[in-house]
């Protein structure tokens, strides 16, 4: 289950106020090798992008304080942030549909399961690879 | 021998979790999770959990007593409990928040009220268990994990 680039470990922010599904979501993340990042809500989220930090993957969770998920991707995706792999996760599966209608490129139900999250991984490392 | 029986009670312990539903498969993905250079990841990510999960019930309870009726703003408070139900496979536990939140649905209060009971009486019980768990494991030292009954 290696998920790495030609040369660089896979940038992924995790977007969530709720700690202990963070630190699950991280750990896996870390176990798939990649550089991991923690925004508590979506505006710190936003603020990352407005600092220039660039990311390949950014997990949102849906319902958090100041920003939501879905208003944090609409912002980002407003601000050119058109390449990075942007996904929403929830619990409530209402949230497909607020996440897609902002401009995210898939919805996982949570609890993720790490099959699932490195087959995403795979993904960006073939279409960042491909653009080398 | 005295590792032996105790790793044979944790063991036991954890099947009679999965055999009562008080966890889910969830739980093996976090145990899955859990290696040499994290050795004490499962704990650690239930000890986060009963705090979170302290926190948000509390919140849910002042919000019952600040906002009566406010069915939206109770559910929204439910949602991230449960959130964090699911993603540590605290199945009964899920299942009383998803009871309340019907019954937020159907605009029922005291019906809200007796499932934030049951929510809280879940936690309670599962906690106790997990700590029960946690104490056999550390006291049977780290070897437990060559197979992980109750684990699909």
């Amino acid at each position: 289950m290696a998920s790495k680039m030609q040369g660089s470990a896979t940038k992924a922010l995790v977007v969530e106020d709720i700690k202990v599904d963070c630190v699950i979501l991280l750990r896996m993340l870390q176990k798939l090798n990649c550089k991991t990042t923690v925004a508590h809500n979506g505006k710190e989220a936003v603020d990352l992008f407005l600092e220039g930090k660039t990311f390949d993957i950014v997990f949102f969770d849906k319902d958090m304080p100041l920003m939501t998920g879905p208003e944090a991707v609409t912002k980002i995706r407003s601000m050119g942030g058109t390449e990075v792999k942007m996904v929403g996760v929830s619990a409530d599966f209402g949230g497909m549909e607020a996440f897609m209608h902002a401009g995210a490129d898939m919805f996982v139900p949570k609890p993720m399961k790490l099959e699932t999250l490195d087959s995403m991984l795979q993904e960006v490392i073939s279409k960042k690879n491909m653009s080398v | 021998m005295e590792c032996y029986n105790l790793q044979r009670q944790a063991a036991c312990l954890k099947r009679s979790l999965f055999d009562q539903g008080y966890l889910d498969e969830q739980f093996c993905q976090i145990e899955d999770l859990q290696d040499e250079a994290s050795p004490n990841f499962t704990e650690e990510v239930v000890s986060l959990f009963f705090k979170d999960s302290a926190r948000l019930m509390t919140n849910i309870e002042q919000a019952m007593e600040k906002n009566p009726r406010d069915f939206n703003r109770w559910d929204a408070h439910m949602q991230q409990l449960k959130g964090s139900c699911y993603s540590i496979g605290a199945s009964r536990m899920k299942n009383e928040c998803a009871s309340f939140r019907n019954n937020c649905g159907d605009e029922n209060a005291e019906g809200c009220m007796r499932s934030f009971q049951k929510v809280k009486r879940e936690h309670g019980v599962l906690r106790q268990k997990l700590e029960s768990y946690f104490q056999l494991l550390r006291q049977a030292g780290p070897a437990e994990t060559a197979t992980r009954p109750g684990c699909a």
